[in-house]
This record gives structure tokens, sequence and C-alpha cells, in this order.
């Protein structure tokens, strides 16, 4: 074990911690992953104290185990898988570099929060490509590291959207920039000359920034992160559709999408819409009673030039649309105005993160799959459900188009009482069952977590073989959070 | 060296004897090289095949679609993707197509014409394959570079198959990320030369909606093919502006308004070439447009899904433009001409045009990055190409520099030619100096660095030693090395 | 003349693939997106028109090596001009002409093909391309036509090797004069002293026995005081239009094809069209009478040094822009019942039958394969019949339709216009 003075040497007093209670907050996490406790958790200030610790963990093959976000954690992914291993926590680093409009680009330190970020993206005229109600303490290089879905597919041009470009050090301690951000020389070389680290590509013929991502961790520490932003609309104008025919929606998104007329569009079902906004049991019962069971969001907007002009002709040119798939839209569901629900996915949660607010406990079971499996996929999930005893009526259910719908993010959310080991159990098995099942049926998880993981690497051996091969050139000593991904 | 009758009789065993050929008399048409054999795979499983025997004997191989460019090492073995050349599906629904290496852009887009789908036309014309990662004149609303690829069939150095993302999980093409990190972080081309090595023997591409017809209604004969009208909700003109940051202001805005479907940063130079069916016209038509223009400017082409969005985005076009003081090139609005542009610039992209007829060849600096800083830069090479003209060297097209928006305006690209004659070695001395100050200037001026062809230790020190995971990354998949570095890809 | 005119132009090739395919904006479907028989069978980029270029190219650099592959490439290539059109789209510089050049330089210097032997043998004998049957002039036997040799007429209507020699041919000998007749011109046939155009001859590389052909066709010609020369056959056309004036012969002698006769009767009113036919076709433009039928151009000038590929004075490159596309659709339009479609490759990117450049005597298989690529097209626009304008294009679709046991049918424009008088 590193002797903890070195690692203060590095980041300063009051900065490692190796006390009980601290390294119990680090241990588990809502997920089911086993319980490991860290041997320190650190938290750097600087890039600089970031690639020491890499350099100590290399020589002492130390495992490190990076966390931007603040707690709670759902995954797995920050829970060590090693003994012996330090917490690097990220969640103090919290400058924002910049934010600018001129070249829809913010800058900023993994520590930064959706909360925190959002503000000064609105008062220069820009927004984020956010995930659904992120939580509070949600990192926002955390989110996109992840690979999180983002609420507005149009904008969404590549997977890897929204980051631009990172600053990270790889897992042998080697400092790197991706895309523009790798040179001519250093940052603020660049930024001399106008240069702003917005373009993804490179540099030379690999884009490494797609290495970083879904990695959890595994390639590097990310140290700072430019992420495209969009222009804030001066108006805009959500909408409900809603159906009992999950289809239906489905076709209006994809038009709505294909046409670029919507900037935030999704589909929830009515239990997860409720959970949304209850703000207890008895509330979500009582929201859930009145929506349909598939809720269509959408949201129309203009910007500088006529926006009422934009807003009119897509609201008319979707009129049309839905005469032909047989669709109403509102600008209600059921409880719900879409301007509630505009305003609130704006934003993150509240706190208690809505996830759980209603059980106290979550588990979510997302995977992308395509418009043709996607009906069959999520009736597969209700019979799994029904048959482990859980209600599949209380299966939250939330579709998010991805990559200007090439294919949908689809998330199953589970909701469950923590200290009740028939729910947990029950909601366990669900999880193991339900991946493997819908696997068999085509459902892709790109992003494993968990004990599941195993399963889905040994799905694509040679894609598993090929990441092996990569990781022993940015992480040779397999310091960087070993037992995640496929490591 | 040549290679062996054995090794031969090897190859010939995977391809039959009509598909590979080693006779001195085909190597001129092989970009000149001399080359151990060129064999023609038909499927995925005999590129494994030559791959594998590549390995067993250590030779080096190469694959190449239409190869409009490249330069091969003596005595590979060149892969000719040409009988690799299928359609395998065109997903509607899901917006995305799959193809093997020799579908070329032409071919593709005419089918998803039909459906109401297209996709990115690479700036190497639609006579190059449409696996290519490139860019081109529709990447305001295409996008472009390495970003139109989902899932991509992967034959690797040591003939191994690695599927990307959803098609190894699943056998889906939708998703060419993960489980976990992406393997598209190294699966940044389509068929090497000089990019990833190996080779890709399938992709799945984005599509994107197409608001035009389903196929265009060409009057006249070639050279000179006009529509017979301009298709309804569309409408294309070229505008000038009074200077560079009027232009850049217009440019901007209509990418945050999301107006235009091609936002192509032509020079007059570039419109003359695209129209004039001859190198004489070229000339003229580049002359008249010159004295015409206010100033540096842009072609664009809106499309409406409807005739409400139509109108909304004409009015935003002519508002933008107003307020940037630019205006529309008369000339150039005729309905005829607007014909000729609107399916150069969708369906053909009309490179050969802008490039080699002039002089028979053409050197370009390209950067795909932050556009109002390659804009800044670019200015200067333009004007270092002044003295070039006026000397005679180089085809006279004002000093211009073009590029274009991509994905609204995000980010951008831009180039700029010299175009010559390269038996004329005076000329082709002076753009070569043109070229390697100006790449220079862009290092040390902090804008971008170049990395083609060989690059100096200092770029590569002051760009993060992007070389050196490069070479660690080929060496892991390339244990014998059979799959060189080269040359530009086309 | 010669090979080595054509440097400049061979060395401007870029290797840009256009050559292989159609017009790109043309291109309509997948399956109908090439243009170049010769790269689509044979798959070597050498074998597409590009491919050629480079290696003319380094020839002329470096001297030719005459392998057997090298003249696989030349022999099997219809000369049939598409490459050249689709090159020509983008690029000024010459490629059809450097082609024709190369294949006439390897009979030159002895690499010959042992077919093509055998039929410039024959020609040499009779008079004729193919082999003889009976009198060149049977086909003509109890028509009671004007003898043009004895007789002072306006038209000669020349009716080609293969109509002549070819009994299932005499069929549209019989119908062109038929027409003439019913139009009353007064036109007369040179019966069995007819001798062959030279045409095919100059497509497989035979230049000096084409001059020989053209300069004993234009003595006979002038004898005869020939102002205007009709045929039915394509190559016929090219010949005496394009390549006697190539060669300086052809004078102000003015040079028809049927098709552009007829379709100047019948908007004379001298014509008409009457006989409902009730059929859907397709139309098949001929290499030799669309693309390659353009008018030669005569060009004396020089480059201009500089920094462009252009001439003092501009030249004017033939890009397949001034062929006969229209007289035969024309016709079509004018037959009462008759619905034109059209295919995907037609008029100056038309793809060929297959039978051009000695293919079909060289390599009767890749000539089939041609044609059956053609029918495959032909079928898939939904026609009954497809309609040509010359024998050659006629008899390699028939024979390909027959061995494909297809439904679709051949006609010759002639056969056509005479049903339906």
């Amino acid at each position: 074990m590193i002797d903890k003075q070195k690692l203060v040497k590095i980041v300063g007093t009051g900065k490692v911690s190796d006390r009980e209670e601290d390294l119990e907050t680090y241990s588990s996490d809502i997920s089911f992953v086993n319980r490991v406790r860290p041997a320190y958790v650190v938290k750097p200030g600087t890039a600089g104290e970031v690639q020491k610790i890499i350099e100590l963990a290399n020589s002492t093959k130390t495992p490190l185990v990076p966390v931007s976000s603040g707690a709670p954690h759902f995954r797995g992914d920050t829970v060590p898988g090693n003994g012996g291993s330090i917490i690097v926590d990220l969640s103090g680093m919290k400058k924002v570099e910049f934010v600018d409009r001129a070249r829809r680009v913010a800058m900023v330190e993994p520590g930064v929060t959706y909360e925190e970020l959002i503000p000064l993206c609105t008062k220069e005229g820009l927004r984020l490509n956010m995930p659904l109600l992120p939580r509070k303490s949600k990192s926002v290089v955390g989110s996109i590291l992840e690979r999180e879905p983002v609420l507005m597919p149009g904008y969404q041009w590549d997977m890897s959207d929204p980051l631009a470009c990172a600053g990270l050090y790889f897992g042998n301690g080697e400092e790197f920039r991706t895309g523009q951000a790798a040179g001519p020389g250093t940052l603020k070389d660049q930024w001399k000359v106008g240069a702003m680290q917005k373009a993804p590509y490179g540099p030379g013929t690999a884009s490494l920034h797609r290495l970083i991502q879904g990695a959890q961790g595994t390639m590097g520490i990310v140290t700072w992160m430019s992420i495209r932003c969009e222009v804030l609309p001066k108006m805009q104008e959500p909408f409900f559709a809603a159906s009992h025919d999950l289809d239906q929606l489905i076709d209006l998104m994809s038009w709505l999408i294909r046409l670029r007329m919507v900037t935030e569009c999704f589909i929830l079902n009515n239990t997860n819409l409720a959970a949304l906004f209850a703000t207890d049991v008895e509330d979500y019962e009582r929201i859930k009673e009145t929506l349909p069971p598939y809720i269509l969001f959408y949201n129309i907007v203009g910007y500088d030039y006529f926006p009422e002009e934009r807003i009119s002709a897509y609201i008319k040119d979707i009129a049309v649309m839905n005469q032909r798939i047989g669709l109403d839209t509102a600008k209600s569901a059921g409880l719900i105005s879409a301007d509630a629900m505009l305003k609130k996915i704006q934003k993150p949660g509240d706190d208690p993160y809505w996830k759980l607010n209603l059980k106290g406990a979550n588990q979510d079971i997302f995977f992308l799959t395509i418009y043709d499996h996607m009906e069959r996929q999520i009736a597969a999930m209700k019979e799994m459900s029904e048959e482990i005893g859980y209600s599949p009526t209380d299966l939250g259910l939330y579709i998010q188009p991805i990559v200007q719908g090439t294919g949908y993010h689809c998330e199953f959310n589970l909701f469950y009482d923590p200290y009740s080991y028939t729910e947990s159990d029950r909601v366990k098995d669900l999880t193991s069952m339900a991946t493997k099942g819908l696997m068999n049926m085509g459902a892709f998880f790109s992003r494993p977590y968990g004990d599941e993981a195993n399963w889905i690497f040994n799905r694509d051996a040679a894609t598993t073989d090929a990441l092996r091969r990569i990781k022993k050139i940015f992480d040779p000593n397999h310091v960087m959070n070993p037992g995640k991904v496929c490591f | 060296m040549a290679l062996s009758k054995d090794i031969i009789r090897e190859l010939e065993d995977v391809v039959g004897e009509e598909f590979i050929c080693c006779d001195p008399a085909i190597m001129p048409s092989y970009h000149g090289s001399d080359l151990g054999a060129v064999v023609l795979p038909e499927n995925t499983a005999q590129v494994q095949a030559i791959i594998k025997t590549c390995n067993k004997y250590k030779l080096q191989f190469s694959a190449v679609s239409t190869g409009w460019t490249g330069s091969f090492k003596k005595d590979i073995v060149y892969l000719d993707m040409r009988r690799m050349n299928r359609i395998i599906e065109i997903n509607e629904k899901n917006m995305y197509a799959v193809i093997e290496p020799y579908v070329i852009t032409a071919e593709l887009q005419a089918e998803c014409f039909k459906k109401g789908l297209h996709f990115n036309v690479k700036g190497a014309g639609s006579n190059c394959s449409a696996m290519l990662r490139g860019h081109g004149h529709l990447d305001q609303s295409t996008s472009g570079d390495d970003r139109n690829h989902l899932a991509i069939e992967w034959v690797t150095p040591e003939g191994e198959i690695v599927r990307s993302g959803a098609l190894g999980s699943t056998d889906e093409w939708f998703c060419g990320d993960g489980p976990g990190p992406s393997i598209r972080a190294i699966l940044t081309s389509a068929v090497p030369p000089g990019v990833t090595p190996g080779v890709f023997t399938k992709a799945a591409i984005k599509l994107y909606h197409w608001a035009g017809p389903p196929k265009y209604d060409i009057q006249g004969l070639s050279p000179k093919y006009t529509l017979a009208e301009v298709p309804k909700n569309m409408m294309a003109r070229y505008y000038s502006f009074p200077s560079v940051e009027k232009m850049w202001q217009a440019e901007i805005r209509l990418g945050e308004n999301e107006i235009c479907m091609e936002l192509m940063g032509f020079n007059v130079s570039m419109v003359a070439a695209n129209i004039a069916t001859c190198n004489e016209d070229d000339e003229r038509i580049f002359k008249q447009l010159d004295k015409e223009k206010k100033g540096p400017g842009f072609f664009v082409i809106i499309a409406g899904n409807s005739d409400n969005d139509f109108a909304f985005k004409k009015k935003v076009l002519e508002q933008i433009v107003k307020e940037a003081e630019g205006e529309s090139m008369k000339s150039l609005e005729d309905p005829e001409t607007e014909g000729i542009l609107i399916a150069q610039c969708t369906r053909v992209t009309a490179s050969i045009r802008e490039t080699f007829r002039a002089g028979g060849a053409f050197s370009s600096i390209p950067i795909m990055s932050q556009r109002d800083l390659t804009i800044k830069w670019a200015i200067g090479a333009g004007e270092a190409k002044l003295p070039l003209i006026k000397a005679g060297h180089i085809v006279d097209d004002g000093g211009a520099f073009f590029g274009w928006g991509v994905e609204q305006g995000h980010v951008g690209k831009t180039e700029i030619f010299c175009k010559f004659d390269p038996a004329n070695e005076k000329a082709k001395a002076a753009v070569e100096k043109w070229s390697k100050e100006q790449g220079r200037r862009a290092f040390d001026e902090s804008y971008f660095a170049l990395m083609m062809g060989e690059v100096s230790d200092d770029i590569k020190a002051k760009m993060c030693h992007y070389d050196k995971w490069w070479i660690a990354l080929t060496r892991a998949f390339d244990p014998n090395d059979v799959a060189p570095q080269g040359g530009p890809l086309v | 003349m010669g090979l080595e005119q054509y440097q400049g132009d061979v060395n401007m090739c870029c290797r840009c693939s256009a050559c292989k395919f159609i017009p790109l904006q043309q291109v309509k479907s997948y399956d109908f997106s090439y243009v170049c028989p010769s790269i689509s069978r044979f798959q070597f980029h050498s074998y597409s028109g590009g491919g050629r270029a480079n290696i003319i190219s380094a020839g002329l650099k470096n001297g030719f090596n005459y392998t057997d592959k090298l003249l696989d490439i030349v022999y099997n290539c219809q000369m049939c001009g598409a490459c050249g059109v689709s090159c020509n789209y983008a690029m000024d510089m010459e490629l059809q002409e450097p082609i024709n050049e190369m294949r006439i330089k390897c009979v030159a210097e002895g690499k010959t093909h042992p077919e093509l032997e055998r039929v410039i043998k024959t020609l040499k004998k009779t008079g004729t391309m193919v082999p003889v049957q009976g009198k060149r002039g049977d086909w003509a036997k109890g028509l009671d036509l004007k003898d043009a040799t004895k007789e002072k007429v306006d038209v000669l209507f020349h009716v080609g090797c293969l109509t002549s020699y070819n009994k299932d041919m005499h069929k549209l000998a019989k119908a062109t004069a038929q027409i003439l007749k019913k139009a009353k011109v007064n036109f007369g046939i040179f019966g069995d002293m007819e001798t062959c155009c030279g045409g095919r001859a100059y497509q497989m590389g035979y230049e000096k026995e084409f001059l020989k052909q053209a300069k004993m066709n234009m003595a006979m010609i002038k004898k005869a005081g020939i102002k205007t020369v009709v045929t039915a056959c394509a190559d016929g056309y090219h010949a005496f239009k394009v390549l006697y004036d190539k060669y300086e012969l052809k004078g102000d002698l003015t040079v028809l094809h049927i098709s552009e006769y007829i379709d100047m009767l019948i908007k004379e009113g001298k014509l008409k069209p009457k006989k409902a036919l009730d059929m859907v076709v397709t139309y098949h433009d001929p290499c030799r009478l669309g693309r390659l039928g353009e008018p030669w151009r005569h060009y004396k000038g020089k480059k201009i040094p500089g920094d462009r590929f252009v001439f003092d004075p501009p030249k004017e490159y033939r890009r397949g822009t001034k062929g006969v596309y229209e007289p035969p659709r024309d016709i079509i339009k004018s037959i009462p019942g008759v619905k034109l479609i059209e295919m995907e490759r037609i008029r100056e990117y038309a793809w060929c039958c297959g039978a051009g450049g000695g293919v079909i005597e060289s390599n009767p298989d890749f000539a089939e394969w041609t044609a059956t690529e053609r029918i495959f097209e032909a079928t898939a626009t939904g026609a009954e019949a497809i309609v040509t304008a010359c024998p050659w294009c006629e008899m390699t679709l028939s024979q390909a339709i027959e061995e494909n046991e297809s439904s679709l049918k051949v006609y010759d424009i002639v056969e056509l216009v005479a049903k339906a008088l």
C-alpha cells in the first residue's frame, strides 16, 4: 500500500483521507456490485496533481478509481474492483475555463456539475445537450464520458457528442489532448490565436476521444473537457403526444428527428413521467392515473430570426404528419403540462434524485437498439418482469433516440426498496435475466456495468481482444480501475 | 523481389487465377508502382485469407478502392477492392446504409434518393468510395470526416475480423461504439493506405433526409447537363460579401439558425470550374465572376421539407445575407445555372473540374477544424499564392481559398489549392515551396498542424506526440508489419 | 497521326475512375451505373479507359512491353467511346483517340490477335468483314433497285457487310429499300460491287486496310457522282462520316444514317407511319451512331505554355454531344401505338451492345456478356422489345436474348418503320 505521506505530498493535507466513514462512502453504491473498500480517497485540485498520482500508482502498481460526480452513484464503476485502490475524487476540480458563444463551446474541469454550468451557458446565450434530469451532483464531464444519452438527438451528430476535446493523462501518466486541442503547442499557445478546442478529429489518424468514453476510467483520467454547446432559443414551444400504441409515437418521433424539427425529443411511459414529477408515492399514483401508457415529448424552438414563424411553420407541418399517423398533440398529458416538463428537463433534477424518490433505490437496465426490434424487446422485458414477480406496470421506460435517429437508447428503470431483501434480490435477478434475454433479442449493451459486463463482453470476443491490446498501450501497468469494462 | 511462384499459387488458390496479376503491363495503371501482385478479393473471407498469406510470408499489403491517388511500397500485395461493390442494406427507418468498399457515392446516392434519403458526398467526388472518411460540400447538414461511420467490419492486419459496436455483439449495423470504449477511435477511415491498417470490408454510414426529388430530371448532353427545373422547395445562390469578416458572420448565423442544406465557401474560381465545360470557358467565366463579385463569398443550397419550411428558410437566409451586406450574384441566379450547380453540388461535387482539369495537377492544403481560425490562416496562404500567379506558375484564381461549414457551422473545413501543370518543373517547385511554407506557418503560428506525408519531429512533439500512440496501436495489431502506412487516401 | 501526339493527353489522366461510370449525376440506380464493359467484366483497373491511358503514358515514356496481359487489355475493348464521354464531362483531354492509336500501334508492330487477323484476311480477299455467303447483292434480288454504278441516283444506300451477307439481316436491307421506295427517294445500291467501308477494320487497329477500303469507296462514290450516302449500319455511318473525314477523304459528301433520313422524310411529310403497332419499346443507342457519330473536328494548333491545359486556337473536344440521338427517338414516337420507355444508360452514355472493337470476333464470350447486361437493362424497363439502329447491335443483342432465353424482341428502327407504313 502507498505511504499516505506520498499522497499528501502531491495533493496537500486535508485532501487525502483514510477515515473509515470516508472509505465507506466509496466502498459501494446503489448497484449490486460487491462492496470493496478503498485504501484512500484522494482529492486532487489540479491536472498536475492528477499526473503525479498516476505516476505514483504506476510505480507501486496501485489501482486508481477516478470519480468525478458526487454521490449517489449507481453503476458500480466508481466502486473499486480490487483491494488497495485509491479513489481519485475529481469532484473538487470545478474550474470553468470558458464559455464561448461564438464557437459554441465550453471548457470545464471534471468536478463541474450541470447545475453549475447551465447558468454560465445561459448567460452566454448557450445551452448544453443534457441527459434526462441528471442528479444535482452529476459531473458534466462524467456524464459525457459515460456516453449518457442526450435529450436533443438532432444535435448528436456522432455518438461522442457533445464531447469536443479532452485533456487527460493516460494510465501510464503521459499527458494527451484529443482533437484540435492536441496542438500546436499548449492550450495557452492555442488561445493566443483564438483556437477554442472545438474540433474533435485526430490528431492524426486516430480519434482517441472515443477511447476514453465508455471506458469507466480504465484508460486514464480526464482533467478537462471542451463541450459542444447549442444556441439558446429565443422561443420554445413544447408538446406532448400520447398513445397506447408505442409504434405510433416512435413513427412520429423518427420523423420529427429526421426532419430536424425538434430539439428535446423522447418517450417516457406513465411510470417514469409520474416519477419525474411526483413528490412522494401518493403523488406518483395520483399523477400516473391520469396518464396514458406512453407519452412522447418534443420541443419546437425558434432562434434569432423570426422565431414565431419557425415554430408556426413546424407546428403546421407536424399537424400534417399527425394526421397521417393518427395522433394528436397536446400541451399537456394528464396532470402535467408540456411547459412544466420543458422547465424540468432543462435543468438537473431536484434532490432527492427522482429515481430514488419512490422507493429509495433504483436499477437501470439500458441498451441501444433499433426501431425494428424495440417493441419485441419491450414486450419481452415485461414478460420477464412478470415471471420474476416485478410488476410490469411498475417498470419505468425511457426511449431516447440517439445520433440523429440512427438508433434508440431504451432504458428500463426498476424502483425498489433497498432495505427489502426480497425486492432487491428480485431486481438483481431481473437485471441478470433481462440482460441476457434482451441480448439474445438484439439489444446492444454498449455501456456494460456491474456483474453483467462479463456476459456482454464475452459476446464479442474480437472487440474484447482488441480493447485489451489497446489497454496495454495506454495503461501498461493496469492501474486504471481494474475489474471494470473487460479489463 | 517478385513474389515467388508458391506465393502466387497460394493467392490464386484463394481468389482464382483470373483475379490475380503480377504482369508488369498493368503496373502503370496501378499508380505506376512496382507491385508484387494485384489481387481482387470478392468477399471478407477472401480478404482474410489473403492477409493471412501475407502474414505467413511477411509480405506487405495495401487495400484500395477506386484509388484516385496513392503511393505504395515496392512489391506489396495490392488488394484492388473492385469486386467488393455490394450495397448490403439501406435501412430507411434507422437512417443508415451498409456498403462494401467499391460502392461509389453516385451509386449509393441514386438508391438513397429513391427513399428520400441521401448522405455526405465527399469533395473527392461521387466517383469515389461511399465508405470514404472525408468531407464535402454537404457537410453543413450531413456532417463529415469520421463522424458518419457507424459499425465497421474490419479485417485486421493479422487477418482477424473485428466488428465494431453493435455489429460484433448483435449483428446490427446501427452503432459502431462499444461495448465499452469505442474501437472507432482507431477505425477512422475507410480503405487504406495511409490510415487504419487492415481492410474495411463493410461499413455502415449515416443517412440523412433528402428533401429533393427521387431523381433529377436532367436535360441536355454531356458536358452540359441542366435540370429541367429547379426542384420544388430548393434554391441555390452564391452570395458575396464586402469582407471575410462579414462573410464569416453570415456563415455562422446561417449555421446557428440551421438554414442551409449546403454551405459551400466556394471562391468564384471554383464556381466557374463547376459551370464551365472546358478550360477556356473556365477562365472566361472566372474573369466575369471575379469582376461581378463584391468580395469573398459562399454558395448555399436551401431545401425545405415543406412549403412552410422553405419559405421560412428563404426568408431567414435573405435577412442574414442582408445584415452582412452580402449580395446574390445575379449572373448565377438564372434557373439553368442554378440547376447546374444544384446537380453538381449534390450529386457530383465536381472535384475533377475543380482540381485536375485546369493544369493536370493540383496541390492542396486542407484542414478540418475550427473554421474561423483556419480562415485566418488561409487569408495569408492565399496572399502567398499571388506571386505564383503573377509568375504564371499556377492557375489564376485570385489567390483565393475556400471551405465550408460542417454540422451547421460547429466546425468547418478550409482548403486552398494551387492548380498547375506537373510537367512544368518550375511551377512544380514553386508550388511545393508554397505548400511547405504555408504548412509550416500554420504550425508556427499555432493554427493547426498538417499531418499528411512526412511530419517533422518538432511538429509531432507539439502535437502531444500523437505519432507515438499511433505507432504503438499499429504495432499492437500488426505484429508482422504487413500493413505499411503510405500516401493519402481517396 | 500516331500515338505520340496524345502524350500530353494521356499524361493528364489523374486516375479518377470517372471513365468506368456513366456521368455521375446521370446515375439513377446501382444496377446501371457502369458504362465501360471492359472494366465491368475484367475488373482490373488496367481495363478501364484511365487504366489504358496510364499504360500508354508509361509506354510512351519507357517503351512498350507487349506481354500477353497487355494484349489482353488492348483487345478486350469494344472501342465504344464511353470512357471518353465520361472523362470529357470534366476533363479536357483526348481519351478515345489514344486508345484507337494504341490498337493501331499494336497491329503495326505485329502484335495482332489471331481471330482479327483472320477477319482482315477475308477483307483483303473479298472486300468484306464477314464470311462470304453468296453474292453481296443477293438480298436485293427481285427488288428492282437502281444500280448506282450505272444509273444516276441522288442517294447511295450503302448496305454494309453484315446486312449483305447474313441472311438473318437481309430483312434490314429490304426494309430500308422498301422505306426509301415508299418515300419516292431516287436511290441506288452498289450491289455486288459494294465493298466494305473499312470501319470495323479501323476499330480492330488495321489502319492500312481501313484506308485502302476508304479510298476504294470514295473512288467509287466519286465515279458514280454520288452526293449523299445513307447507311443503316452504325459502323458504316461512323466510317463514312467520321473516319473518312478524319483522314481527309470525305470531301463534301453528305453522310446520313437511315434514322436521320427517315426522320427527315417523316417531318417533310414524305413518309407517314400509319399502322398502329401497339408495343412498348426501349431504344438502344449504337455507339457509332451516338457518341462516336459526332462529326470529326480537324484541329491544328498548339498547347499554350503556362498554367492551364489550353490551346491556341481553342481546341474543341468531341465529347459525344453531337451524335445522332433524337432522330431514332422521334421516329419511334411518330409510330402510332408505340410507347418508348428509356433505359437508364442512353444517348452519349449508352452501354455498348458488345460487338465493337473486334470483340465479337476475338472474344465472343465477352461480347455476349456485354449484350446480356444490356438485355437485362432493357428488360428492367418493362419494354417488350429493344429497338436499335445497327445490324451489329441487332445481331449481338439477338444472340444474347437467345442465350438467356429472354422473351425480349429486337427490332431495327427500319423494321418498325416498315411495319408501320
